[in-house]
């Protein structure tokens, strides 16, 4: 995994995001930095509500219509995506940065041809005859799976199955080659035997084609397998990130602790039972003082609800980021306890 | 005799007279009749009968389309304009006149001989029909013409009204094929001679100038009597200044005349200006049928060369009074309206109770639903302005007895003739509930709403019924079988300048027939009924005005019915035309008299 | 698909015989005029009346009036007879049918071009001050009655009683043949009569038809894909949007075409409606049974058309 520059191929920094609403302004990403470099997979995870979404659609400006306010930076191979505009931003979504989404069904336009949408989304960049994109776009479906491509090309969506329309949307987001895929819970709505083979496929592809991806879920097994890295959000803010191997088998942040712990495991003992972390995500109007997790953390102290942590590494392993209040001492002897 | 027409009085309407009321100041100024039209306002009589220039082409404007224009069959106001301008009968009226008929086809004043039994009349020289027929006019093509009108293809709506004391005609009228019958004979090409059973030449002659005289080509219009109904109407020739434009085979249908659409008169090619009074301006006169009557109203007076030749809708007539005054016409003696009580059976037959609604009526609130001053008068008895006998029967105030002098209605006087009627209180306590079907236009509806609330107020239970006005007439008021008690929107137009013809079908006893009555009270009162017959065989226009305004009094004394209006018809005309109205026929423009400035 | 064409079409035949013996019934059970009578004139003599009521075969008993009258309309296409104008009905209504054609064409453009285009600027643009003024004005042509829309645009810009001079005022209206220029501008001001409700009705649809449409998913995706906002509004947005509102404009045309009565009556336009106005006040039985034959016809073509074409708008829809 060599990769000839060393400079990530994107670096969020201290991205916030608010949108104003009725009963006040939404927090949605409160501050957060995290890199994807060169060919590399990030995990995003967290719960509904932590803001991981919107920092995906962030990066592609598709939230910038809602009216809400944006600071921070966003450094695509060195360019801020924040100072772009418009025009510039639409040059780099879909070809250099690609995007797809939760339900294949309704991300692909039903009065089109499944073909007719890639056809467009390589047209929408690159100066080909159609004939030409056309031909591209048969490649890429037979390159993302799909039996009998020219014949399936001319295929309305609702003629495929959910899996194959996933398929068909990633085939629609690499026709120009992307740098960095971003995957938005790309298996969500897929059956569990269906979810495997996108996830096989995506990193097939990453390999093939050496981008970058970010998958964004709230499901750790999805990420276990596939990420590089993994960042950890809980109500907007990143509270630990690492390498898979490392978040997985010493986690330092009792956020981390409790979605591992509420993870069945298939070798575990049938009567363990799930244990999901107390409480509920809390609001991002009013997020909590301080500590964002306070309220649902068993150890939490006083002084948690005050200072807000920051994401720091830990000081035997840079690549390893905690923002947690407690000392480091005291979080290896309460996971060592634990397990 | 025709029950006024429904639309003609349905255009003035609302309550456009809360305006108007106040403000109709009224100076006298049509002359004979002591009827008072607003000042400032143009009359039939008033009108210089003189014209602009020579040449042209009116155009009219009107909603609502003709009925008939077969002069055999043509009854309405709006069909005669059309019949009067292209057909010639014996007799006319001049414009400014409803009594004195002058000679027409006739060369001269009609002579009466044989204890009034026998007419005759000499046809003038040197008329002739228009294309394709193109021959000179003679005494046989007036016989056959006034002998179609007991054709059963033809259904001539007042043959038998008028016609049937000639030989033979009764039998002709039964048998419905349209003579010959010996009534009539043509000793000449210049003479027609008319032989009565009875000495009725007065009523029959006054009958001559109704357009079934006017001459029709046997030879030509034989085949189409024959089609049932008669195809005449859509072929027929003109002796009158103007012709229906047609092909050169005579049809009119589809050129001179198509339905809801157009009707197109052209000048009569063979037409002699020396065989007529009339002076027939216009070049040609374009009718154009349909479109909302408000949007005429206003294109009419604000254009040129234009007339609207119907009642006006009533917003028109008050713009037309406020804003162009000079170019709106009233004309008195338009018709009337009255309300009909059955004299036969239930609360009405007896006459004090007649005595109390007349008394009750509020005529003066009837009227400003209808228009208020400007187009109306109070009616106080039943022979009305400009028909000889008018002034002799009590002219505009009418007989002075209690009941008829309070035109806003007295309860008073009402309570005193329900009691003289039987009913102590002074209020009606019978039981039987009182049918009364009006029109559901508006304003007779409204007129027969204030005729529900006053028998209300005297003490009646009422079951008011508002249909469309031919049902009103057809099914049910002119129907004695159904014993409708009140029908307060009736009203008459007299077919001509003769007092018999406002009184004699409607409340002479021999003239009810079990359907179609216009007799809608079912007045039959001995001493009245002999009176009329024996007013219908006088002789000389005054001495017919005495009789019959004797009469009208009588019917008075005996409220035979409830009066409340005289109607002034109302006609506009754009700037620049000089209209001339037919005062024997509401007013309507006459086209042989308008002239363009 | 060529059997559900086919049974669609014997559908709609079966239905128009519903509703022409339906028609049937009800005039003869209803009290309007006697057609004999009426032919015959009001002053007829009933001897007169009944020859003609043989004439008519109106003396036959009523399942064989009403068999050869289904016969002469479905195997024959005779309508009958006019009383009142004197014409075979089919031939009144050939006749009048250019006029309500082009009322209705021309009403249509316009409002479409006028409406569609301002639905979609609202959509867009929800809650801002044009979309505030447009939804409002649509509003008050929505709301107000064509006749009265109909007399003021006259009262305000026709050429003979306006108080602005423009337009060919009331009456005006002559056939393309005879007069291209006049028959369009005596067209303009009853086009824009019409148009006004119709557009305003357009408008409101495509601005909610858009609304939801833009909230899809594949909106975004087609956002995502680096698709400039014009065309992501309007081959991915209108594209789906305008579905229904063909649906609606289909039957639109199909009742318009039916005469748009009010319009033709303000304006004086002789057309289908006017026809069919003028019959019913004189009682013209067979006219208004023509008419209202017509305009069933033109809702069933409407319908199958529709279903039909939804067929190819929207891929989803299948048929068997």
């Amino acid at each position: 995994m060599s990769t000839v520059d060393d400079s990530p191929l994107l670096r969020v920094e201290d991205l916030r995001v608010e949108f104003p609403t009725e009963d006040g302004v939404v927090k949605a990403v409160d501050g957060i930095t995290y890199e994807v470099g060169r060919g590399r997979t990030l995990g995003v995870v967290g719960e509904s509500g932590s803001g991981k979404t919107v920092t995906a659609m962030t990066i592609l400006g598709l939230t910038r219509a809602q009216g809400g306010r944006i600071t921070g930076r966003i450094l695509f191979e060195g360019r801020d995506l924040l100072s772009l505009d418009e025009g510039e931003l639409r040059k780099v979504r879909g070809n250099e940065i690609a995007m797809i989404f939760q339900d294949p069904s309704t991300a692909l336009h039903p009065l089109y041809k499944v073909g007719a949408q890639i056809v467009e989304a390589v047209r929408a960049h690159r100066d080909l005859s159609k004939a030409a994109a056309r031909k591209r776009t048969i490649e890429l479906l037979g390159l993302v799976g799909i039996p009998d491509p020219g014949n399936r090309v001319d295929d309305y969506p609702h003629e495929f199955s959910g899996g194959m329309r996933q398929r068909a949307m990633i085939a629609m987001a690499l026709a120009n080659e992307p740098k960095l895929l971003i995957a938005d819970e790309p298996t969500t709505a897929l059956d569990v035997t269906v979810q495997a083979q996108i996830l096989a496929l995506l990193e097939r592809l990453r390999g093939e084609l050496g981008m970058a991806v970010m998958i964004v879920t709230h499901d750790l097994g999805v990420v276990a397998e596939m990420a590089d890295e993994i960042a950890v959000m809980y109500a907007g803010r990143i509270v630990e990130a690492a390498a898979t191997e490392t978040l997985l088998n010493s986690p330092e942040h009792p956020y981390t602790w409790g979605l591992l712990r509420s993870i069945p495991k298939l070798d575990g003992p049938r009567v363990e039972r799930l244990e999901p972390i107390p409480g509920s995500p809390p609001s991002l109007i009013d997020p909590p003082s301080g500590c964002h997790f306070h309220p649902r953390c068993e150890y939490a102290q006083p002084d948690h609800a005050r200072i807000d942590p920051e994401l720091l590494p830990l000081p035997d392993d840079p690549a390893h980021k905690v923002a947690c209040l407690l000392e480091p001492k005291v979080r290896r002897k309460l996971w060592e306890e634990s397990v | 005799m025709s029950p006024t027409r429904q639309l003609a009085a349905a255009a003035i309407a609302g309550a456009f007279a809360l305006g108007l009321a106040a403000c109709g100041s009224t100076s006298s100024i049509s002359g004979g009749s002591g009827i008072a039209v607003a000042k400032g306002v143009q009359t039939p009589r008033t009108e210089p009968q003189s014209g602009g220039r020579r040449g042209g082409t009116l155009t009219v404007l009107n909603h609502t389309d003709f009925e008939q224009l077969d002069p055999g069959l043509a009854y309405y106001n709006i069909d005669y304009e059309v019949v009067y301008a292209t057909q010639r009968p014996l007799f006319s009226y001049k414009p400014n006149t409803f009594s004195e008929p002058s000679p027409d086809m006739a060369s001269e004043p009609a002579q009466i001989s044989g204890g009034g039994r026998t007419i005759t009349v000499h046809i003038r020289k040197g008329v002739h029909f228009s294309p394709p027929v193109n021959r000179e006019v003679t005494s046989a093509d007036v016989a056959y013409a006034i002998e179609r009108g007991t054709n059963g293809n033809v259904g001539n709506p007042y043959f038998p009204s008028y016609f049937s004391s000639l030989v033979g005609a009764k039998q002709e009228i039964a048998e419905e094929k349209g003579g010959p019958f010996p009534g009539i004979t043509t000793p000449n090409r210049e003479t027609i001679v008319f032989h009565l059973t009875e000495p009725k030449a007065p009523i029959v002659l006054a009958a001559l100038v109704l357009p079934l005289s006017a001459p029709v080509p046997e030879e030509y219009a034989k085949r189409y009597d024959a089609m049932k109904p008669t195809e005449y109407g859509n072929h027929q020739v003109a002796t009158g200044p103007y012709m229906l434009k047609n092909d050169s085979a005579g049809k009119v249908l589809g050129s001179g005349y198509v339905p809801g659409k157009s009707a197109t008169l052209v000048r009569n090619p063979n037409w002699n200006p020396k065989t007529d009074f009339r002076p027939a301006y216009l070049n040609q006169i374009d009718i154009e049928l349909g479109g909302d009557t408000t949007v005429i109203g206003r294109q009419v007076l604000e254009g040129s060369d234009m007339v609207q030749n119907e009642a006006p809708a009533q917003p028109t007539v008050r713009l037309a009074y406020e804003k162009f005054r000079s170019q709106l016409e009233l004309s008195p003696g338009a018709g009337d309206h009255y309300v009909a009580v059955d004299n036969k059976q239930g609360p009405f037959a007896k006459v004090d109770v007649r005595k109390a609604f007349w008394a009750a009526l509020d005529r003066v609130a009837m009227n400003k639903a209808r228009g208020g001053e400007l187009v109306t008068n109070v009616m106080t008895h039943f022979i009305y302005p400009e028909i000889p006998g008018f002034e002799q029967a009590g002219g505009l105030k009418g007989p002075r007895v209690d009941y008829n002098d309070y035109p806003q209605g007295n309860a008073a006087v009402a309570a005193k003739y329900m009691r003289l009627a039987g009913y102590p209180s002074g209020k009606y306590t019978g039981g039987k509930a009182l049918q009364i079907v009006g029109s559901n236009e508006s304003p007779s509806s409204e007129d027969a709403e204030i005729v529900n609330q006053t028998l209300k107020n005297l003490g009646f239970a009422t079951k008011l019924t508002l249909v469309e006005s031919s049902v009103m007439y057809s099914k049910y008021c002119g129907t004695p079988a159904e014993a409708i008690d009140v029908c307060p929107n009736v009203g008459w137009v007299a077919d001509f300048g003769d007092p018999q013809a406002v009184l004699d079908v409607a409340f002479n006893g021999k003239n009810i027939v079990s359907t179609g009555n216009n007799n809608w009270g079912q007045v039959n009162d001995p001493e009245i009924n002999k009176a009329m017959e024996a007013a219908e065989l006088i002789v000389g226009t005054q001495a017919r005005a005495n009789a019959w305004a004797q009469i009208d009094r009588k019917l008075v004394a005996r409220a035979v019915a409830i009066p409340f209006d005289w109607d002034k018809q109302p006609s506009i005309e754009s700037k620049d035309v000089a209209g001339v109205g037919d005062l024997w026929n509401t007013g309507s423009w006459d086209y042989s008299f308008t002239s363009l400035k | 698909m060529t059997r559900y064409i086919v049974r669609r079409v014997l559908w709609g035949i079966l239905l128009l015989i519903l509703v022409t013996a339906l028609m049937f019934v009800l005039f003869r059970i209803l009290p309007t005029g006697d057609p004999a009578r009426l032919r015959a004139g009001r002053n007829a003599s009933p001897k007169a009346i009944a020859a003609i009521r043989h004439d008519l075969g109106l003396d036959k008993s009523l399942p064989a009036q009403f068999w050869i009258y289904m016969k002469d309309v479905f195997l024959h296409f005779n309508l009958g007879y006019s009383y009142y104008s004197n014409a075979p009905v089919r031939g009144l209504i050939a006749e009048r049918l250019g006029a309500t054609l082009s009322l209705m064409l021309g009403g249509a453009a316009i409002w479409l071009a006028v409406g569609l285009p301002v639905g979609v600027l609202s959509a867009l643009r929800r809650g801002s001050r044009l979309d505030r003024v447009s939804m409002g004005t649509a509003l008050v042509f929505v709301s107000a009655p064509e006749y009265w829309l109909g007399l003021i645009a006259l009262y305000l810009f026709a050429a003979d009683i306006g108080q602005v001079k423009i337009f060919p005022g009331a009456g005006s209206y002559v056939g393309l043949t005879s007069d291209p220029w006049k028959w369009f501008t005596s067209l303009l001001l009853p086009w824009l009569v019409l148009a006004a409700g119709s557009a305003a009705v357009y408008a409101r649809l495509m601005r909610g038809s858009l609304t939801e449409t833009m909230g899809e998913d594949y909106i975004r995706t087609a956002r995502a894909k680096g698709l400039g906002e014009r065309r992501v509004v309007l081959r991915h947005g209108v594209r789906s949007a305008i579905n229904p509102i063909l649906t609606i404009l289909a039957l639109d045309i199909a009742t318009l075409l039916g005469g748009a009565i009010l319009v033709e009556v303000v304006f004086d336009i002789h057309g289908i409606g006017l026809l069919a106005y003028t019959a019913i006040r004189h009682s013209d039985l067979l006219v208004v049974q023509g008419t209202v034959l017509l305009g069933a016809l033109f809702v069933v073509v409407a319908n199958i058309v529709v279903d039909i074409a939804y067929a190819y708008l929207d891929p989803r829809v299948r048929y068997s």
